[in-house]
């Protein structure tokens, strides 16, 4: 368990800037979420603090350690790709054991923690299978499971439901959300997706353009936006996403206990009436000339009447997989 | 229902029929060299194609002990598996270096590697030559291997680094983010991955150098370090062949040649491409 804290943080190649003067604090035991369209930096801010990318300027520490020029392998951070990642030519009890073998622990040890993580995540009957021999979602779970034998002092995740179907993506959102409660480990999670955000973060970062839009809790950057992208980013609703059909609020799996009277279930009630109108001023990032009101009835899940995405011009462009 | 059986059959006999003759086609020249080698050069005389009678099985122990071919084989063992296990090592190092790693001059070095692929390699000959007298390497079987190393490190370079430039890097990241450094992730990640192109190479670069002529020839002198192609040549003089010897020496010279390829073009691919990249 430790404390991740990203002062100032910049990558840069050559002229360009990826990722500008971050600033962020991962409490011990947080479910940090990095959210943004794709290229506004989450990913590279991600693997800086993994130690896959060096860092162009700034600061970067864990436990209070500078950690700047510490290599990966010295870090003591687990990952878990989108793509998984899973070696090949290696059996999933190979695949579970290969980072703990490096780390010279006791046979009986890597026996033990390899078993507990099969159990927990249902996977014993396919430790000796190879991974091309595996589903989509028991390859994740192999995936999550290779990180969470090496006991890590922080989980790193890089989109990792982003390749799962629709189902799959809820139940294995659900397990992330169980294991980070029952593990109560510092957990940093990247993704563009709104739903997954708000559903499973203990806090959000907002990135936009390499940098910093918004820091806070889920409801509290989603009703109290600093600017106008993080308002048309989170207020909208994805057509294509599993959970758009059945809005997620109180009593959801795997929501944060939003409180009764909270905000957040006004605004669920508010979708089969008039929503709450909210005005924002435009944000630096917004570009000249740009004004208006964003209306509509809303949901923390991302549940909100189309109309009042016309502000924001077509909802093909604004989608934040289409963007660049 | 009969019209697709009878059609079905058809096609099966058809392809057997290809699948035979391309068999007897491959398969006939070696039978005959195979029924040469244990024949007298006087019975080959007499009727080229006939069937040994007898079976002259000493013609291989005049070969590999009066013919000194087991000097022969013994050379081309050390100079050739010696070539093809640096060959694969520092190839698949150097695929891998070029590959995966960003540094200045990665694609000049890529540039220069398959540009010495086109020219064909007896250009160099008596450079290399030159090169060898100079360093007191010439007529000697390290600097054999030297040159043999040198032929085929470019070829194999470039096909192993195809292949290497394909292992998704997720893989190098999270061998990292398990604690490996970049050697471990070398040793325990490419190469089991790159195996079945590396047995690819291993395999061509096994039967170009054991049945290489031209530079064994320019660069060996000494009877005793000859290889076996040089072996075998010794046979066939200005005015005699010794047709049955020659055919005895080729059997031998190809035992290890049919081994080498069953061995890894069977066994080793199969077992390492079971949990392939997908």
């Amino acid at each position: 368990m430790a404390v991740v804290r990203l002062d100032q943080l910049c990558k840069r190649y050559g002229a360009l800037t990826v990722v500008d003067q971050v600033d962020l604090t991962v409490a011990d035991g947080e479910f940090m979420v990095l959210l943004g369209p794709s290229g506004c930096g989450k990913s590279t801010t991600l693997r800086m603090i993994a130690g896959l990318e060096t860092i162009s300027s700034g600061q970067l520490s864990i436990d209070g350690t500078l950690v700047n020029n510490v290599p990966a392998k010295d870090r003591d951070i687990a990952m878990v790709f989108q793509s998984y990642a899973l070696y090949p030519h290696m059996s999933v009890a190979e695949n579970l054991a290969f980072g703990l073998r490096r780390r010279k622990i006791d046979r009986a040890e890597i026996d033990r923690r390899v078993g507990e993580a099969a159990r927990i995540l249902g996977l014993e009957a396919l430790l000796e299978r190879k991974p091309a021999a595996l589903s989509g979602g028991q390859r994740q779970r192999v995936a999550l499971g290779r990180a969470m034998v090496r006991e890590p002092m922080v989980f790193l995740f890089d989109e990792p439901l982003s390749n799962l179907d629709a189902s799959l993506r809820v139940n294995t959102r659900n397990e992330l959300i169980k294991q980070h409660r029952r593990l109560g480990s510092t957990m940093i999670y990247v993704t563009h997706d709104q739903v997954e955000a708000m559903t499973m973060g203990t806090r959000i970062c907002v990135m936009n353009n390499g940098r910093v839009a918004q820091i806070g809790a889920p409801l509290e950057v989603y009703w109290q936006p600093a600017d106008t992208f993080v308002a048309r980013f989170l207020s909208h609703r994805q057509p294509d996403h599993p959970d758009a059909a059945q809005p997620l609020g109180p009593g959801s799996p795997g929501t944060p206990g939003w409180p009764a009277g909270h905000p957040g279930r006004a605004g669920r009630r508010s979708a089969s009436g008039p929503g709450p109108v909210r005005r924002y001023r435009t944000g630096p990032s917004a570009g000249p000339g740009v004004r208006g009101r964003a209306a509509g009835r809303r949901d923390p899940a991302g549940d909100r009447d189309r109309g009042g995405h016309r502000l924001y011009g077509p909802p093909a462009a604004r989608h934040p997989r289409d963007a660049g | 229902m009969a019209a697709i059986a009878l059609r079905r059959g058809l096609g099966r006999s058809a392809l057997a029929l290809v699948i035979g003759l391309y068999t007897i086609y491959t398969a006939a020249p070696f039978l005959w060299l195979a029924t040469m080698s244990v024949r007298t050069t006087n019975e080959i005389s007499l009727d080229h194609y006939a069937w040994p009678h007898p079976f002259h099985w000493e013609q291989f122990r005049i070969a590999w002990v009066d013919s000194d071919f087991a000097t022969y084989f013994w050379n081309s063992t050390i100079v050739v598996v010696g070539a093809v296990a640096i060959v694969t090592l520092v190839g698949s190092a150097a695929a891998h270096a070029l590959a995966r790693y960003r540094f200045p001059g990665n694609r000049l070095i890529y540039g220069i590697l398959f540009s010495s692929i086109i020219f064909p390699p007896q250009i160099t000959l008596i450079s290399l030559y030159q090169i060898l007298v100079d360093y007191d390497l010439y007529n000697s079987l390290f600097g054999l291997m030297l040159v043999y190393i040198s032929l085929q490190l470019p070829l194999t370079i470039y096909l192993l680094e195809s292949f290497f430039a394909r292992i998704p890097q997720d893989l190098f990241d999270a061998a990292k983010m398990d604690g490996y450094g970049d050697l471990e992730i070398f040793i325990r990640i490419v190469l089991p991955l790159g195996m079945p192109a590396i047995a690819t190479t291993l395999i061509l670069n096994f039967i170009q150098l054991w049945n290489e002529f031209l530079f064994a020839v320019v660069l060996i002198t000494d009877p005793e370090k000859r290889t076996l192609p040089i072996g075998i040549r010794a046979f066939m003089g200005d005015h005699f062949q010794d047709i049955g010897m020659i055919a005895t020496g080729v059997m031998i010279s190809v035992v290890p040649v049919i081994l080498v390829y069953v061995f890894f073009s069977e066994k080793l691919i199969r077992g390492m491409t079971a949990g392939a990249i997908k």
